[in-house]
This record gives C-alpha cells, structure tokens and sequence, in this order.
C-alpha cells in the first residue's frame, strides 16, 4: 500500500472535519451533566480499576510515560466533543491491553462512571448502560452551572 | 490420622528442602577481567560485551548450515507483564528476567531450571540485612505480585553479573542483589520513592566495580530530577548520583530558562549504558524532556541534559562530558537508547540512534561529534551531517492544539530494540518500524504530581516510502553510512538485533516469526514461528562445544507492538498471553 501525498490530506481533512462536527456536537449537548451513572456504579469501577488498570495508568489516574493520563485536562484534550459510546468502544476494545474485552459489560460501564466521577462529573439516578451512550457526548461544564 | 499428619509434614519438608537445596555448584566468579574479555561461550553483558555490539564471535552456526536450525528447549515466562528479557550466560547456566522482578536460572544446553527469584516469595539469604520492600514502603505504588503491569512499571530488560552475585533494578525503585549460585536474595536498597513514580525498566551495569544504573518515571512533576547511581556491589551502599536534568544554579541550569526544578521533568535513563574500560568512562543516553512539546512544558531552552549521551566516570559520577542531541526536543523524539562503542581507523568512536533515525558517530574520549548519517525517513528537523546542529523545520514546531504532520510518529522509528554491530561486515544492523502521524498535542496542569509526557490527539498512518510495511532492518556501512541493504516486512521488527561470527544477523518480528539473515547480502536463510511476538534481546552462547542461539517471545511493549500493528496492520493477529524462550541449535551430529 502506497500512500500518497492526497490521501494523506484526505486523512487529515476527515480529522479536520470530525473535530470541527464534534465541537458543534459538543455546543448543542450537555446531557452528561445531569448525571449519567450512579454513585453505586463508581464505586464499583473504583475497585476495578484497582485491579485491572491502576497498574498501567497509575492509582491516581495520571499515567505513566507508556500509558495517558486519565484525569482532567488530558482526559478532555483528548476526548471533550467525543461521545460516551466511542469512550466506551475503546475500552471494551483495547483495555486491559494484556486481554481486551476480558471484562463483564456491567464491569466496563463501572469503570466508565468511576472514569466520569473522577473527572468531576456528577453522578445521578439512572445508572449509566452500554448501547445508548452514543447520543452522550463528553462537555465541558455548561457556563450557566460552572460553579 | 496422627501418622498420616507427620507424613504429610515430613513431605513437605523434604519438597521445601530440595526446593532450596537447588543451586548452581560449579559456579565461576565473575572478575572485572572477565567481563572486560568473556570467553565467547559467555554472554556476560547485556549486549554481549561492555561495548554493547550485540555480536557474538561464535560461528559453529553460519550462512552454510543455519537452515539446519531446531529447536532444542523453550520455556514459559510469566505473563504478568511486558517481555523485554536481556538474559545473561555464564559456564552454561542461562539468567533469564522476567516480568515484575522474576529472575530463573536455567540449565542453557537444556531448559533445566535451577533456581528462580521471585519477590515476595523467595527468601532473604540466612545473615543478610536485605530490607524487603512491603506496602508501607510502596504507599500507592504497591501492586499485587499476580497483576499484570502492562507497560511501564513491571518491565525488567536486562540484569547485571559481578562475583557472585546477579543484579536487578526493580519497578519499585530499588536495586537488588541475588545470590547466582543459589537465586537467594542479598540486599536490597531503596533507591527513590516509587510513591512519586519512579521505577526501573532497565538493570545496571558493571563499571570498574561499581553497578551503575539509570532511573525511570521521571515524567511527573515533583522536588526532584532524574539521576543515575553508583551502588557498591557488595553492600548495597550508594556511591554517588549525578543528576540528568540540570537544576536552577548549577551549570546548565539556565537551559530551562526560569522553570522551578519541580517542573523540571523527563531526562529518564530507561535503556542500560556502555562501559570503556580503557577510558574509564561509562557512556549513558537520557530521554525527551517532559512534557513532549516545549509549548507545553514551558520552556524553549535547550533543557539539559534531556536527549544527550553523558560520558560518566563511574568512580566519582562525574560527568566528564555530554553531548545534547535534540535540544529543545518538543515531538517525543527519545534519543535515549543504546551506545555502541566501536574504534572506526584508529579513532574511538561510539554510535547512538534515536527515534528520529538520525546515526551520530561521536569521538568517546572528547565528546565530539564526527558525523551524522540521516537515514532519510524523518521529515521533524533538518541536521547538519558534519556539525550535528538541528534545526526545526518550517511549521514542524507543535502548539498547543494545532495539528501537525510528522514522520516518525511518537513512536518512532527507532525504540529499545537495540542495533547490533558485526566487525565482519563493518556494519549496523538496525530494528526500524516506519511510521507517521498526524499529531495535536494538548496541554497538562502545572502542579505538583502532575505533569507527564502531556496529551497527544494521534492519527497513525504508514510511511509513504514503505510500500505497506512496518518493519524494517536496515544495515549501514559503518563508517560512511552508506545503505548495504534493507529487509522489510508488514510486522514490525520487534527484536533487537544479534550479530555472530557465523555471518548471520538473526530478529523477529510482531507476526512470531524469528529470521536468520546472511549477514552480507540480506538473504533469508531460516525462518520458525513461536509463540507470540518476537520480542527481546536475542543472544548466542555455547556449552560443551555446541552453539545456541537464544530468541525470546514477548508480548507488551508499548506502542511498536500494540497500538502501531493494531491501526496500521490490523489483520495480523497473535494470542495474547506467550511471554517466552526458545532455544535452537544444529542437530547432534
């Protein structure tokens, strides 16, 4: 496979464009600050990821030199204005990177609140289930609620 | 049912006996001498030699019979983390590291074990004041012996031999020492607090009797720097330390302009140094400055002694001299990796690679550049082959959340897999994996605990002048830099290289295959396949007048055997567990 100069400008401009459709994506849905977990599902992916992530990304979430920061502004550089169910895919796919989708689909949803909780997101009634998190999109903290 | 409890007792006793009774009996002390000049049987460095070649001057096996090649004994490793193994060979005994700190000594001719450390488990030796580190130590670094580590902490590549003891650098940031002849723990010496993230990937070498060792886990921001270490092989004593990040007020300290030393961060020693005796100096690279992009660490200067070789004397950690490769390195381009000592007409030179793919030829006794070979794939910088100096090329400089286009990706080209030298060719035989991206890199919060190498929007895709593949192992005349030939493949090359006498450079790649090639024309003389990816340091001994050459398999190991064959070559697939060696040789006549 040769890649040529325009495909790569193709590639790029699909990067361009899927930036620019998740930034309006992004600006138009808050859901996910009306609390999209449960307390109970944090709390359950806190002790997963004890046990199969901190010994990669670290007990406090920061990562090492291998492995990316979890928490704050690495975790929204990398993921603000993307949805919930492409975070979600991700991990089911590549994670624990020893044994990918090795985990239970309630064990994958915990790990993905305690990842919410952990980056200030608040939690709620509704406890947070694979399949409809594709309409969340990870935000910044609406202006009006910013504290 | 009283008889029956003490024959169970009795039982057990004898198996915990012979358990420990196992030991290597005719163990030979490893002197300074023999380090400096192994018999060829030995492979008593982690490259082979204190010059760090990765070549054998074995050639039982050559171009004529290696398609004679079979397996004779392989071993399981735990599979509890990344396989990196640099295994060491002394009077046919094989120390082999594993993951999480186990070290095993096998029979080399037949698989045989011997004895195995593991910590945790193995006991102290009986009279030792060895301090074994418990989670009181540890605080949030403490991880169950069973968990797997992934990449990062957890790794062991190489081990060290000196007396009557091997060394090992744990990824709990200590140094220890284990007794060869029968695997007991001796002492063990907290080195920093692995609760601020430091660790060991890489073991120490043996310099003029000291164990010098570089640290690890420098990223995070904290009211320290990174550093490499002497510690007295018998005691455990520290020796002295040199730091590898120039600190506010001492020479150097300028490079980073006004940034408090808590935001000094990176300059990680992560791959294990070369010793010349007869300088006696001990040559050591350093890593990228954290974070990757000077945007977001805050500084333009050059920040010393990130991206450099450092010439040390290993009896006072004097630096004697450095050389910065990239100053003001800001794309992760790592130019930490091996340093290959090699006299080129008379002048004594040595040769370092980087991500970049940039060969520096440097003058070892002063320091000074003699040449830089680019071998054309990078398209970051622009460097002046006989000055060495860089400079960024248009546009190629990141800000912060601005895309740029860049070849090698963050990977590289170039990693661990070191390359090996062959004095029978004059020539270098390279482990690449080619690569691009399209990078975005973001911003970190500037307090303390934080920090990192930063985050990094990437967009992985193929080298255009690599036609689909990955892999490459390219050979350079040494000294002109002049291509001999280039193997490629859609893996990548996963190995380092090894080098032998027979004519034959023998790696693998990430798809399980381990190749033996002519050394002169590139020819494909033996293939097998294992059990997972080909990953490791691959080395050659003999016993009892029959060569081996010794290929590890390996999962882990960071980007080149995950995520880059993962995007770019998704229908190779491997098992996901198989850390392992596999031993071949010729048949018995």
């Amino acid at each position: 496979m040769k890649l040529t100069a325009s495909c790569i400008k193709a590639v790029s401009l699909a990067a361009m464009l899927w930036s620019v459709s998740a930034a309006s994506v992004a600006q138009s849905n808050d859901a996910i600050w009306a609390g999209v977990f449960t307390e109970a599902q944090a709390a359950r992916g806190a002790a997963d990821y004890s046990t199969h992530c901190a010994s990669c990304h670290s007990g406090d979430l920061r990562g090492n030199s291998n492995t990316p920061s979890l928490l704050g502004m690495s975790f929204m550089f990398i993921w603000e204005g993307r949805s919930l169910g492409e975070l979600y895919t991700k991990m089911r796919d590549e994670m624990p990177s020893d044994r990918p989708g090795s985990l239970s689909t309630q064990s994958y949803e915990g790990l993905l609140a305690y990842l919410l909780q952990s980056n200030q997101f608040p939690a709620g009634d509704k406890a947070l289930k694979a399949g409809v998190l594709d309409a969340i999109n990870i935000t910044a903290k609406p202006v009006a609620t910013r504290q | 049912m009283q008889t029956k409890i003490e024959n169970c007792l009795v039982f057990a006793l004898m198996l915990g006996s012979a358990a420990t009774a196992a030991q290597i009996t005719d163990y030979q002390s490893v002197t300074d001498e023999l380090l400096r000049s192994p018999p060829s049987s030995d492979w008593l460095s982690w490259r082979g030699t204190q010059a760090g070649w990765g070549y054998s001057s074995l050639d039982q096996i050559n171009s004529e019979n290696v398609n004679q090649l079979q397996l004779v004994w392989s071993w399981a490793m735990d599979d509890t983390g990344a396989g990196e193994a640099a295994p060491l060979i002394h009077d046919g005994v094989m120390f082999l590291p594993g993951p999480r700190g186990v070290i095993q000594a096998l029979g080399a001719a037949n698989g045989d074990l011997i004895w195995e450390y593991r910590p945790g488990v193995t006991a102290a030796i009986e009279g030792s004041d060895a301090v074994a580190l418990g989670p009181e130590q540890l605080g949030s670094a403490a991880m169950s012996a069973t968990a797997f580590a992934g990449v990062g902490r957890g790794v062991q590549k190489n081990i060290a031999i000196f007396g009557d003891m091997i060394y090992a650098a744990t990824e709990n940031a200590s140094i220890r020492a284990i007794d060869a002849r029968t695997g007991l723990l001796v002492w063990e010496t907290p080195v920093a607090d692995p609760a601020l993230g430091y660790y060991y990937v890489a073991g120490p070498i043996v310099a003029n009797g000291t164990l010098v060792t570089g640290i690890n886990g420098c990223e995070r921001y904290k009211e320290d720097v990174c550093f490499i270490t002497a510690h007295d092989p018998l005691t455990g004593a520290e020796l002295w330390r040199t730091d590898t990040v120039a600190r506010p007020g001492a020479p150097g300290g300028d490079t980073w302009d006004d940034l408090p030393l808590r935001f000094r961060a990176g300059s990680d020693a992560w791959i294990a140094g070369s010793y010349d005796p007869e300088a006696n100096l001990v040559y050591w690279g350093t890593a990228q400055a954290k974070p990757w992009a000077s945007a977001v660490r805050g500084t333009t200067g050059d920040a010393l002694y990130t991206n450099s070789t450092l010439a040390l004397n290993p009896d006072t950690g004097e630096m004697v001299w450095y050389y910065q490769h990239l100053p003001r390195e800001t794309h992760d381009m790592d130019e930490v990796f091996e340093t290959v000592l090699i006299d080129v007409d008379g002048r004594q030179s040595l040769f370092k690679m980087g991500k970049l793919g940039i060969l520096w030829q440097l003058d070892r006794i002063s320091g000074d550049i003699v040449k830089a070979t680019d071998i054309g794939y990078q398209t970051i910088v622009n460097v002046n082959l006989v000055s060495g100096a860089i400079t960024y090329r248009d546009g190629l400089v990141p800000r912060i959340g601005q895309q740029i286009d860049m070849c090698p990706s963050t990977s590289g080209f170039k990693s661990w897999r070191s390359m090996a030298y062959s004095p029978q060719t004059s020539a270098m035989y390279i482990p690449l994996t080619l690569n691009c991206e399209l990078a975005t890199f973001g911003p970190t919060e500037r307090v303390l605990g934080g920090g990192g190498t930063g985050p990094v929007r990437r967009i992985n895709y193929p080298h255009p002048e690599a036609d689909g593949n990955l892999g490459e192992l390219l050979v350079l005349d040494i000294p002109s830099g002049e291509v001999k030939w280039r193997y490629r493949s859609r893996a990548p090359i996963n190995t380092a290289a090894l080098t032998t006498a027979g004519g034959l450079v023998f790696f693998g790649d990430w798809d399980r295959r381990m190749f033996a090639l002519d050394a002169e024309s590139g020819d494909v003389l033996w293939q097998s396949r294992v059990t997972t990816s080909a990953q490791g340091f691959p080395i050659s001994y003999m016993v009892d007048g029959r060569q081996y050459i010794a290929l590890p398999a390996a999962t882990g190991g960071a980007s080149w055997s995950s995520s880059l064959p993962r995007e770019l070559a998704p229908e190779l697939r491997r098992p996901r567990n198989g850390n392992s060696m596999h031993v071949f040789a010729l048949p018995v006549q």
